[in-house]
């Protein structure tokens, strides 16, 4: 067991290792990334820019730089953004982290609540026009582009119909903090939370229903049918345990990606400063210490959810941990 | 003695018993049909462009469509208050004449539409090939070799998988679409339609290698491959005739909805204006003028996105189907096979 | 409506110009939080570093140099002033010595009093943090040319001389410069502490001088200004008193989002450029919140003079008579916000006297697109058919442009692409000779207002660098008769300005015709501010004069 742990760490420090090296290799040949002239500004001169190429370290070669990164991330975490400069990047991506999980662990509570009410509810009432009407719903909710949904939900609250009492209380876009405002946080928060779990409901529905009709279908159900139990004992209580599953592992993966950033869309959409929009305006500056840091913390997220969910799985399926 | 052959000649095989599940799958079977006049809608952009006799890839800012017998432009200048802007006109809802209204370049919009469906279309399409293939040799051989073959490039799976999807896609292209790629055997310009086929295409490998991977490992130890490597077969036979039309039915089942997650891939990259450049059009262009419109005409940027979204959905549908229909335990019991 | 607008600018300047140029200060209306909003950050927040529109706006009343641009809107707001000097000297010694006495009794925002050394400091750190102007307007300062070479030394001997006992700072120059005043008006040329960093400040915040002082800066939330403690006005038009008591810039809000903000008067200003389909909806819901000034800027077109197909002159003056401006003009939001330009100088500035060749009818004005001649021209030329890329910045407008290019120059006969890139590397992306551009689209904003400024920087000899990220003559235009004119006339305008303006506007006509660059319209400037905001002053070097309003 000790092994298999150590085994598995040993592999995420190899991922991130990897990626954080095609991260470095991906920037380092945009031409016009080189950062030195856009701060040495405009019409300045030769030497100007030299001094300022100088004082960022690009002279030396590559490989050195790459270290010196790694070193300034992780060890003194001293990092600096090469767009705005004397800004320490590892802090202002800690910064950014409430905002996300603010933003993702709501939408995630609305969609296990809603994504296990549509899936159990489909699945009790298999075949019907209900179970039907669901997995449509479900199916649109996951066909819709996400940065669409939100450009339309901001049309609809903000401009459109902001002055109508349906959405006269959306506050304006942009974050407030949840200590130092909790109102305007919960009010600010809500339409993204349904925008970002419309996508997830429809997804989860549907794989619930399909697991629990898979698991409906198994000898030991039929047992406790000739039991004598009721039909929603069984779906509640024997059936779902199983079906739960897929439901969780597939949640965790979700989960994990999105504390990592990959609600970016979301994020810009709705002006929420978060990890998602620091990854994506880095991205668009071209500001390698900003990004490397960003995608660094995304795939460790993304790598430790994947431990997390075949650690979980194994403890969750006694069919695996026999194998 | 008779009843028995009798069953086994009446019997079809598995691919002809799959189609007419599917046939009689009738959610499925709209879809298909809704997904091939979507198609064919697209395909007939160049006679729509025709009919309306316009250019949609050329700027027309001054151009003027017929409105109740008189010559409206197409860019209206705002005439109350202080007179800022202009606003294209909305939609005529006339087929042939600006039926969506036009975008911010004077351009007739539903024209557009069909012409970004077949770029959208293409671009998922051909990334969903690409995917596909590559996937299913890395998955074939990592599970079948096993390994240090299998190490290498599961570690290599491993890698891009972590590596978020959009921000690889998003890296990616920044860097390339800015000036293509040249690898001496490929060169693709700037502003070429592969770039974004490309991409789209490599980060979603892992999420197809990785099952097809797990399931090849599983077939390996099934006893018809153990016995034909017992009796000596050459392994890409094996790999042919074994074990492919095995995994066969994953793939299958994979295509529509990798058609529908590229789909959404490539909206959301052009949206971004980092997947198909000006003045070529996709859904997810298109989306992102209406972007820039979006307080004054709406459609524009609706149109696609409803477009996307009907896809999308057609899409998972006939993939649900399809996955339905190839089932071997699917609990539908038909009569007669 | 326009003609409103004029009037209402004209009797501004009309009281700004008679005498007793001040409003006196309102006290009543002293007070409050002014909030405004921009979609990013400016970059470091070290005026000797920073040279972006967005946070010069912000120095204005923060920091002070030696003179400083009058506090005043309109035409006035271009006249020097002295600021932390007591007056504006006399030239001595030939034009190359300014002796500049030090105003007392003027304090930090940390509460320390500036003095004599604080002054040579600055202009020493100028060179020792590599400020992007070092180089090209404060090379003639003398000892200049030693720090240029070794920046981290840099001691400016002889060049700035500070006298304590007489409260005095010297400055040498080696050659007579007309434009001297107004370099040392600039921000980066600004008077820090003596003990300020002798690198880049970043995001660390150096004290101040003038009525506010910035508090906190985090680039990617807010930036925030409150009053300096220690401040009392020693100068009206130079440094006035500001009326809120706190500025919050804050950053992430996109367009779209900001504009409503606004609307609901949620906030009090965007920085951003306001979405083309905002503007026809605050042009009439809120008009009387949206404030239109003429700037002296220009959009262009730089053409790469030194590869195919636009090394060839007619090849440029094709696509310049083919442009449609008006269409242009539409794309930008209409010609209440834009005027069609065809050369380089812009109206209202010094030395400019309208021209415009590449119309239908030539003569003073742009009237049409003349196709026949362009396509003529491109038949003549020899290059039809040859690929062309256009490139844009990755925001609307200039997106919008450089689609709309596409299209005329397909027609043309060129096979033409356009291609977007990210606006924050845009600009020295198309500097830059070995990314081989051969069109793009940009913009041009003044320094200060001298023709120079236009001609010389963007189309002088000495402004082009192979290969480099920083050689703003991005046309890589060089001729050695119009240069040795360009030079000519810098060297006239010290004595006779007039003469200079003259000769400054045959250089104008002269560059137009050779087309390096296609003019396309001259911008002005939009401000949308929310209904509380009172008091809007506009000064053309600096914009809005943001502490100059109040909001309650």
């Amino acid at each position: 067991m000790l092994l298999a742990l150590i085994r598995r760490f040993g592999q995420m420090v190899f991922v991130m290792f990897g990626i954080s090296v095609l991260v470095f290799l991906i920037f380092f040949v945009t031409p016009g990334a080189d950062p030195a002239a856009r701060i040495a500004g405009r019409n300045a001169s030769p030497e100007t820019l030299e001094a300022v190429r100088k004082s960022f370290g690009f002279d030396q070669p590559i490989w050195i730089q790459y270290l010196t990164m790694m070193k300034k991330i992780f060890i003194t975490q001293d990092l600096t953004s090469f767009v705005n400069r004397g800004w320490k990047v590892v802090p202002a991506v800690f910064d950014t982290i409430p905002v996300t999980l603010s933003l993702v662990i709501g939408a995630a509570v609305l969609w296990v609540v809603f994504g296990m009410l549509v899936g159990i509810l489909a699945a009790a009432t298999r075949g019907s026009i209900i179970d039907k009407a669901l997995m449509a719903f479900g199916l649109i909710g996951c066909a819709m582009p996400v940065f669409w949904l939100g450009e339309v939900m901001n049309l609809i609250t903000q401009s459109r119909y902001h002055d109508t009492w349906l959405f006269s209380w959306v506050p304006p876009l942009g974050y407030k903090p949840l200590s130092q405002d909790p109102k305007g946080w919960f009010l600010t928060l809500v339409i993204p939370w349904i925008t970002l779990a419309i996508l997830y409901i429809g997804l989860y529905g549907r794989v619930l229903r399909a697991s629990l009709i898979e698991a409906m279908q198994e000898d030991y159900i039929r047992t406790a049918r000739a039991k004598g139990l009721s039909e929603t004992r069984i779906l509640l209580r024997h059936a779902l345990r199983t079906s739960l599953i897929s439901f969780v592992t597939l949640f965790g993966l979700d989960f994990g990606a999105l504390v990592g950033g990959a609600a970016l869309l979301t994020e810009v959409v709705f002006g929420l400063q978060g990890v998602g929009k620091l990854t994506y305006d880095g991205l668009q500056n071209l500001d390698l210490p900003i990004i490397m840091t960003t995608v660094i913390y995304a795939s460790f997220f993304v790598v430790l959810a994947n431990a997390l969910v075949d650690i979980v799985y194994i403890l969750l399926d006694p069919r695996v941990r026999s194998a | 003695m008779t009843d028995a052959v009798a069953s086994v000649r009446l019997s079809r095989g598995p691919w002809a018993t799959a189609l007419r599940k599917l046939s009689r799958d009738n959610a499925a079977m709209v879809c298909l049909a809704v997904f091939c006049l979507i198609v064919i809608l697209c395909l007939l952009a160049p006679a729509y462009a025709s009919f309306a006799n316009t250019d949609p890839f050329r700027s027309t800012l001054d151009a003027t469509v017929e409105i109740n017998g008189q010559q409206v432009p197409v860019m209206e200048q705002s005439t109350e208050g202080l007179g800022l802007g202009y606003t294209p006109i909305g939609p005529t809802w006339r087929l042939g004449s600006y039926f969506l209204g036009a975008d911010n370049q004077g351009r007739d919009v539903m024209a557009r539409l069909l012409y970004g469906g077949r770029n959208s279309l293409l671009i998922a399409g051909a990334a969903t090939i690409i995917t596909l293939v590559i996937a299913t040799i890395v998955g074939l051989t990592a599970g079948f070799f096993g390994g240090i073959t299998d190490t290498i490039l599961s570690r290599i799976l491993d890698v891009l998988w972590a590596f978020p999807v959009y921000l690889l896609a998003i890296s990616l292209s920044i860097v390339l679409i800015a000036q293509g790629i040249d690898l001496g055997l490929i060169v693709l310009e700037a502003g070429s339609l592969w770039l974004p086929i490309f991409i789209i295409g490599i980060v979603y490998i892992p999420y197809i290698a990785r099952p097809v991977r797990g399931q090849v490992l599983a077939l390996r130890q099934s006893e018809f491959v153990l016995a034909a490597i017992g009796l000596g077969v050459p392994e890409h036979r094996i790999l042919l005739r074994d074990i492919l039309p095995n995994i066969s039915t994953t793939l299958i089942v994979f295509a529509p909805l990798m058609l529908a997650i590229n789909m959404l891939t490539e909206a959301a990259l052009s949206f971004l204006s980092i997947g198909v450049q000006p003045p070529d059009a996709s859904w997810g262009t298109i989306i992102q003028d209406g972007q820039g419109l979006l307080y004054t005409r709406p459609w524009v940027a609706l149109a696609p996105g409803i477009a996307i979204a009907l896809t999308v959905l057609v899409l998972n549908v006939l993939g649900d189907g399809l996955r339905d229909a190839l089932d071997p335990r699917s609990k539908i019991r038909l009569g007669g096979d | 409506m326009k003609k409103w607008l004029l009037a209402g600018a004209a009797a501004l300047l009309l009281t700004a110009m008679s005498g007793t140029s001040f409003a006196e200060y309102k006290a009543e209306h002293r007070g409050g939080t002014i909030r405004l909003l921009a979609k990013s950050a400016g970059g470091s927040l070290d005026p000797h570093i920073n040279y972006t529109l967005q946070y010069w706006n912000l120095y204005q009343p923060t920091y002070d140099g030696l003179v400083t641009f009058k506090k005043a809107a309109g035409e006035e707001g271009f006249k020097i002033v002295p600021d932390l000097a007591e007056a504006i000297p006399a030239p001595d010694n030939g034009g190359k010595t300014y002796v500049f006495k030090l105003r007392k009794g003027i304090k930090f925002s940390d509460g320390r009093e500036l003095g004599v050394k604080d002054v040579v400091a600055s202009f020493q750190r100028i060179f020792k943090v590599s400020s992007p102007t070092s180089g090209s307007f404060f090379a003639g300062i003398v000892g200049a040319d030693k720090c240029l070479a070794a920046p981290a030394d840099c001691t400016l001997e002889g060049g700035v001389v500070g006298d304590e006992a007489a409260g005095t700072v010297t400055i040498n120059i080696t050659q007579p410069d007309a434009e001297f005043f107004q370099k040392i008006a600039l921000p980066h040329a600004v008077i820090l502490p003596a003990d300020a960093p002798a690198k880049d400040a970043g995001t660390d915040i150096i004290p101040s001088t003038g009525p506010y002082m910035f508090t906190k800066y985090d680039p990617n939330k807010e930036l925030v200004m409150e009053r300096n403690p220690h401040f009392k006005v020693w100068s009206e038009e130079a440094q006035p008193d500001g009326y809120p008591d706190k500025v919050q810039y804050d950053f992430g809000l996109s367009e779209e989002a900001a504009v409503t903000a606004v609307q609901n008067g949620e906030a009090d200003w965007v920085f951003d450029e306001i979405p083309a389909d905002r503007l026809g909806e605050i042009g009439t819901k809120n008009k009387d919140q949206v404030h239109v000034t003429t700037l002296t800027a220009w959009w262009y077109l730089p053409m790469n003079t030194r590869l195919a197909p636009f090394d060839n002159e007619k090849a440029r003056q094709a696509v310049a008579f083919a442009i449609d401006r008006n269409q242009m003009v539409k794309i930008f939001g209409g010609p209440v916000l834009a005027a069609p330009v065809c050369q380089v100088l812009p109206p209202g500035f010094p030395g400019h006297e309208p021209y415009c060749p590449f119309t239908k009818d030539p003569g003073a004005k742009w009237s049409a697109p003349d196709m026949e001649k362009a396509k003529q021209l491109v038949e003549e030329s020899g290059t039809k058919g040859q690929k062309v890329t256009i490139i844009a910045e990755d925001r609307a407008v200039s997106k919008s442009i450089g689609v709309y290019l596409q299209s005329v120059l397909n027609e043309l006969g060129y096979q033409a692409e356009v291609k977007p890139i990210s606006a924050n590397i845009q600009f020295t992306y198309i500097q830059n000779t070995n990314n081989k551009v051969q069109m793009s689209i940009t913009q041009w904003y003044q320094d200060y207002p001298a023709a120079s400024d236009f001609l010389y920087v963007l189309f002088g000899c000495e402004s082009f660098h192979e290969g480099s990220d920083s050689s703003v003559n991005i046309a890589g235009f060089c001729d050695k008769e119009i240069n040795d004119k360009m030079k000519k006339a810098l060297e006239l305008g010290v004595e006779d300005p007039v003469a200079a303006n003259k000769m400054w506007a045959e250089i104008d006509k002269a560059v137009t015709d050779k087309a390096p660059a296609a003019a396309l319209f001259t911008p002005k400037h939009l401000d949308f501010v929310s209904k509380r905001v009172g008091n809007f002053q506009f000064n053309s070097q600096y914009y809005w004069m943001v502490t100059q309003s109040w909001v309650q």
